[in-house]
């Protein structure tokens, strides 16, 4: 089920055209990655992908709906989700973040924190303070908030980035289950081996077309980098 | 020398011996300066959202007139009130002249540019994914404004402490715009200035220690406030 359309979306920096004529279809449940070089376009797709950036041109089109960006945007940030490269904490506990995206009663609310940290495996720190999380921690952190949100679309800017091996499968297993239960996800990365057997589909941003890639990663070996190996040795 | 050591001694005993002239003369700074920080924060926090988050034209021009009004002399914007207060004045009907309600709208008006520029500087501070990432867990306009507040709090607590310290110690316009009135509209500066006019210094002098210390509190706050706010990642 296609949840979301956008067709022929433009988008200019300045003199310099960073989308161009670019058309993406979400569908329920589908994981899509998103690659390209530094500077490509990947968050500015998906930041428009999340009402938050507004493009120059686009026909947005949600469910069988066609709608202008004012009623889009709108509609886009009550059903998407962005996740920033670095996501943003806000100051207090792991709770307090938890708490944050959710409504009702103390009692509810209190339910859905702790199935959020144990869906994540953040149990343990509930009540640390976000200063003191490490960036693996920070990420996972990140998706569990965003689940609470129970979104229908999520976009991740580089949630990988600068991880260790564990971090990095740890965070990818939360993908799996978001994508598990019908979370429409894009996933912007320098490296798609990570999410080889996450993604349906594997699309390039090359001087702002978006184009289809063909081949299969998941015949591809892992790229273990000097970190990785050293993390795999000490266990 | 005598004479200062002997006022001040006078001082500490009107100080802490209770004297009810000196503490209605405290209480009647700390009414009118609360009261007036107190309409002035919530219109100057919508200001400096306004200016670190909007984007609308005139938008510099404006931030540079409240960094301008900064440096106003009190005394100007007594005046300038004075003038709009007054019997001929186009305010001049309401007889606010030389009442508390004129002395809050002075402070108002010296507050109000310090609260705006620091409210603006702290929010300007914030990082624009704090709101992005409130925006996206759902929260509306407001409440995304409040969280961005939340997460600028000890730069927003400064700049309310800076206003309140600028304020209360003020005489320029409390003078012009209350008239320094007994038991009504004298407040600590014109008290002070109004003794030492006299030749009276112990009154003066404890009126300066409450100034003194009070500005001592607040500077102490100021540090441990600022002190506390810590970028977060």
């Amino acid at each position: 089920m296609t949840l979301l359309r956008f067709e022929q979306v433009e988008k200019t920096f300045g003199r310099r055209r960073i989308l161009d004529a670019v058309s993406i279809d979400l569908e329920a449940g589908g994981c899509q990655l998103l690659c390209g070089e530094n500077g490509a376009g990947k968050s500015t797709l998906l930041r428009i992908l999340a009402g938050m950036e507004r493009p120059d041109d686009a026909a947005i089109a949600i469910g069988s709906l066609r709608l202008g960006w004012r009623a889009a945007k709108k509609q886009l940030l009550a059903r998407c989700i962005y996740l920033h490269q670095q996501p943003y904490m806000f100051e207090g506990s792991v709770r307090y973040n938890l708490n944050y995206p959710l409504r009702g009663s103390r009692a509810d609310r209190s339910i859905r924190i702790q199935e959020a940290l144990s869906w994540s495996g953040l149990s343990a720190i509930a009540d640390q303070d976000v200063h003191q999380l490490s960036g693996g921690e920070r990420q996972r952190l990140a998706l569990a908030r965003a689940w609470l949100r129970q979104p229908k679309i999520m976009l991740l800017d580089e949630p990988t980035a600068n991880m260790d091996l564990h971090c990095r499968q740890r965070t990818v297993e939360l993908l799996r289950v978001l994508k598990a239960e019908g979370v429409c996800l894009v996933v912007a990365s320098h490296d798609p081996l990570h999410f080889a057997d996450v993604a349906d589909r594997t699309l390039d941003l090359v001087e702002g077309k978006l184009l289809e890639r063909s081949s299969a990663y998941a015949d591809l070996p892992e790229k273990v980098t000097p970190i990785d190996r050293f993390a795999r040795i000490l266990g | 020398m005598g004479t200062i050591g002997e006022s001040t001694r006078q001082a500490f005993a009107l100080l802490f011996g209770g004297d009810a002239g000196l503490w209605e003369i405290i209480g009647i700074s700390f009414k009118v300066s609360l009261s007036a920080i107190a309409i002035a924060a919530p219109v100057a926090l919508l200001i400096a959202f306004l200016l670190a988050y909007g984007r609308f034209p005139g938008r510099r021009v404006l931030i540079a007139v409240f960094n301008t009004l900064l440096s106003f002399p009190a005394v100007v914007v007594g005046l300038t009130f004075y003038i709009v207060l007054s019997r001929q004045g186009p305010l001049g009907d309401l007889h606010l002249l030389f009442t508390q309600s004129a002395m809050v709208i002075g402070q108002i008006a010296l507050a109000l540019p310090i609260l705006v520029a620091m409210g603006h500087a702290a929010l300007q501070g914030t990082d624009r994914r704090a709101w992005e990432t409130a925006r996206t867990l759902g929260a509306g306009r407001m409440r995304a404004a409040f969280t961005l507040m939340r997460e600028a709090r000890f730069g927003l607590l400064g700049a309310l402490l800076a206003g309140f310290g600028r304020i209360i110690a003020e005489v320029g316009a409390s003078m012009m715009l209350g008239g320094n009135i007994l038991h009504y509209t004298r407040n600590i500066p014109t008290a002070i200035a109004l003794e030492t006019s006299k030749g009276e210094f112990a009154q003066g002098i404890a009126l300066g220690l409450v100034l003194l210390i009070m500005a001592f509190i607040l500077n102490g706050l100021l540090q441990v406030v600022q002190g506390k706010g810590r970028p977060v990642g």
